[in-house]
């Protein structure tokens, strides 16, 4: 069976955030909620700065704290590496948020009928769309996944439960890749099974320096950076603050 | 055999509702509503209106007051089993008259503790029904769902009804309108020697079993944060037993103070003797001066040793933004502390200073589970999020305060229809 | 007769317990698969509280069980 993960050049990304409105798009997440994330990052003391850029999902990790502290289970390992959050279940505790180190957590603060990225209910908006499906009324979010049969794709963002980046198991399942991968311009994101060794993602973890994020904690990330970049340390401020809003 | 003792009128003001009693229950109800409505507030909207927020990109605390005043409540039911298991196990006899008000407020506290997680879970049916159905061992929520709510205050239960039924058979020869559940609790009990000697048997054994829950069901809220590696400030094998013994400086400090205001209205002068209040002061010197030390040790640890996250976090703690409220915590401690000493030292034991100190030990055990729970979500994010905020919002204070309410209000009711201390032998038909 | 019984309602509860925790509940380890999140046996869970409340309801048991009429 695939293990799937996601590597990320850091060479190539330019800090667009094409992935973050990707992500947006197609899960229709609430305001304020990011299950992708990008650091722009500088570093140095003028003249001699730098600015990267670091794009952040969940990282599916092989050893996920948050699964392991969920209290009944709605958080779990799939056996194709998707760490899969079964929004039927999840009783709303928050404590795989605040075991994550990585901070990719998300949960649904209200109801979410208002303040959609894109608030498609807007009747003047839904004279323009002509009767296209909204990514709120997407059906794919709602469904079933994985031999185990669980909503983990997110659904309609139920007040209350926990949510994260899904890495869109509702298309890898179809074969098709994330949706912050297939949109980003400058192919820095790339998925795939990471225990095929002609898989793109296993040819560039090989031609190409790599690194995880917070490696020493031992929990495993299946998100490889690779690139001439380094892992953020002490001295990588953001260039703006960011701070989701709802 | 029937009892031998009997008595002419219930006591302790039992089944006699004063004005006065009838007026701290509407204030205290009306409090209680005031957190009823907080709480459907909540569950409309959701936990929008509370200041709760996510980690990561929104830089909030997932984490608040609730889960601080659960740790918090789950920390004063330290006291009744302790007070149960230190008189059945050492022999304190001096200790016995506590006995019944510390068990009481274990039962309650521990209550509130269960019923404080509800307005913390995003689905809070979900909740009740999903634990029993897939909760998972390995999860630290295990211990506290079942260890703490279902096993503590299921053995606090039944070691408070054993230990009632004497009582509750002598009330039960009165005539009032609280006979019939007298008689219901009393179960039969006629206190014949061979059902003493049982008694005495499970209490026993009773209180040797507890023990180990006791350790356990703090350990495991300690776990619920110790266990976290990705969160400099919780991950520390000090946790669990910090907790533990946090838990005893609270409820320790809370019984002082509760067993002084009963001792002040019921008018327990006689059975609540200085010699009670002075066993707890010491009992409580002891837990600070053991709480202090783990503080220390951990301070010096995470300053001397500590990655830049954990050393920044601390800072926050000691000059940064929570320094107020830690300086506060700690000088509480310290302050109660020294009374404490001084008091030991002197061998003059007062009261009034007594439940202060247990009143500025709750102050700072308060303050210290809040700085545990919070800073290490605003300030102690390992990836550059920067830096977090988190206030609570009226809704929060407002469950929290009804909780309270709630809390007084079964006390206060509890007191008036049995006894809350032992009644004591009668001879003769008279007192 | 008591004794045997209060003794038996509390190995049961002990036994109880150590079978729910390791081998009816979602097992222990790292979380590496779907069967990590499901209890092996539906309301396992419930059955350690049980366990848990069987050894403690022993007392009560002791305590509150009719004396035999003197024969």
């Amino acid at each position: 069976m695939a293990r799937y993960g996601m590597v990320i050049d850091l060479d190539r990304c330019t800090g667009c955030r094409a992935c973050v409105e990707a992500c947006k798009v197609e899960n229709n997440t609430p305001r304020g909620s990011f299950w992708m994330h990008v650091f722009r990052f500088e570093e140095g003391e003028f003249p001699n700065t730098r600015v990267w850029f670091m794009p952040r999902p969940c990282m599916h990790c092989d050893n996920p704290p948050c699964a392991k502290v969920c209290p009944v289970g709605a958080r779990y390992k799939r056996d194709d590496g998707l760490v899969a959050t079964d929004w039927k279940r999840c009783i709303g505790c928050r404590y795989c948020e605040v075991a994550c180190p990585y901070g990719v957590n998300c949960f649904n603060w209200k109801s979410p009928e208002k303040n959609y990225y894109l608030d498609w209910q807007d009747p003047e908006l839904t004279a323009r769309t002509n009767g296209a499906i909204p990514p709120y009324k997407n059906p794919d979010l709602e469904g079933r996944y994985g031999p185990e049969q669980r909503h983990v794709a997110g659904g309609g963002h139920l007040k209350g439960v926990m949510e994260k980046c899904t890495f869109c198991v509702h298309r890898v399942e179809k074969g098709l890749s994330p949706a912050c991968v297939a949109n980003c311009p400058l192919f820095a994101l790339h998925f795939g099974d990471l225990d095929d060794p002609d898989s793109n993602v296993s040819r560039l973890l090989r031609e190409k320096r790599s690194f995880r994020l917070l490696e020493e904690l031992d929990t495993q990330p299946r998100v490889h950076y690779v690139g001439s970049g380094h892992a953020p340390g002490a001295e990588a401020r953001q260039i703006e603050h960011v701070k989701g809003r709802i | 055999m029937a009892v031998q003792e009997r008595l002419e009128r219930l006591p302790y003001g039992l089944g006699r509702f004063t004005p006065a009693w009838y007026a701290l229950a509407g204030v205290l109800l009306a409090l209680v509503a005031l957190g009823a409505y907080a709480y459907l507030r909540q569950l409309i909207e959701g936990l929008i209106v509370t200041g709760l927020r996510d980690l990561g990109t929104m830089r909030g605390a997932a984490w608040g007051l609730y889960i601080t005043f659960d740790i918090y409540f789950v920390g004063v039911s330290f006291a009744g089993i302790t007070m149960a298991a230190l008189i059945r196990l050492l022999n304190l006899e001096a200790l016995k008259p506590v006995s019944r008000m510390a068990e009481l407020l274990t039962i309650i506290a521990l209550l509130l503790a269960g019923l404080v997680i509800l307005p913390d879970l995003g689905q809070p049916l979900r909740g009740i029904v999903n634990l029993f159905v897939y909760a998972r061992p390995q999860s630290p929520f295990f211990g506290t769902f079942t260890l703490v709510i279902a096993g503590y205050l299921f053995a606090s239960l039944v070691y408070f009804y054993l230990d009632g039924r004497r009582d509750a058979a002598l009330c039960a020869q009165v005539p009032s309108r609280l006979q019939g559940f007298h008689r219901l609790w009393a179960a039969g009990y006629r206190d014949t020697p061979a059902e003493r000697q049982r008694h005495a048997r499970t209490s026993f054994w009773l209180a040797i079993a507890i023990v180990p829950l006791l350790v356990t069901a703090h350990s495991t809220l300690g776990f619920v944060f110790g266990l976290q590696v990705g969160r400099p400030g919780w991950f520390s094998a000090l946790q669990a037993p910090g907790f533990v013994v946090m838990a005893g400086v609270s409820g320790i400090g809370l019984l002082l103070v509760v067993a002084a205001i009963l001792r002040r209205v019921l008018r327990l002068q006689e059975e609540l003797t200085p010699a009670v209040f002075a066993w707890l002061g010491r009992l409580l010197l002891l837990l600070i001066v053991i709480y202090l030390y783990f503080t220390a040790v951990e301070l010096l640890t995470s300053l001397y040793a500590g990655h830049h996250h954990e050393v920044a976090l601390t800072r926050a703690l000691l000059v940064g933004e929570y320094s107020a409220l830690y300086w506060v915590s700690m000088g509480s401690l310290v302050l109660a502390l020294l009374l404490l000493v001084g008091q030991v030292a002197l061998r003059a034991y007062s009261i009034p200073l007594l439940v202060l100190s247990g009143l500025l030990v709750n102050v700072a055990a308060i303050g210290k589970r809040y700085l545990i729970v919070v800073p290490s979500q605003t300030h102690g994010a390992l990836l550059p999020y920067g830096v977090g905020w988190y206030a609570p919002t009226w809704v929060e204070y407002s469950i929290i305060l009804g909780l309270f309410a709630l809390g007084t209000f079964l006390y206060a009711l509890f007191v008036k229809v049995f006894p809350i201390v032992e009644v004591p032998a009668v001879q003769g038909g008279k007192r | 007769m008591r004794t045997v019984l209060a003794i038996l309602m509390v190995l049961c509860g002990f036994a109880l317990q150590a079978v729910s925790y390791f081998f009816l509940a979602a097992p222990l380890g790292i979380p590496s698969g779907p069967e990590y999140s499901n209890p092996r046996l539906p309301l396992a869970p419930l059955l350690f509280i049980l366990g848990v409340m069987l050894v403690f309801l022993a007392a009560v048991v002791y305590e509150l069980l009719p004396e035999r009429e003197q024969a």
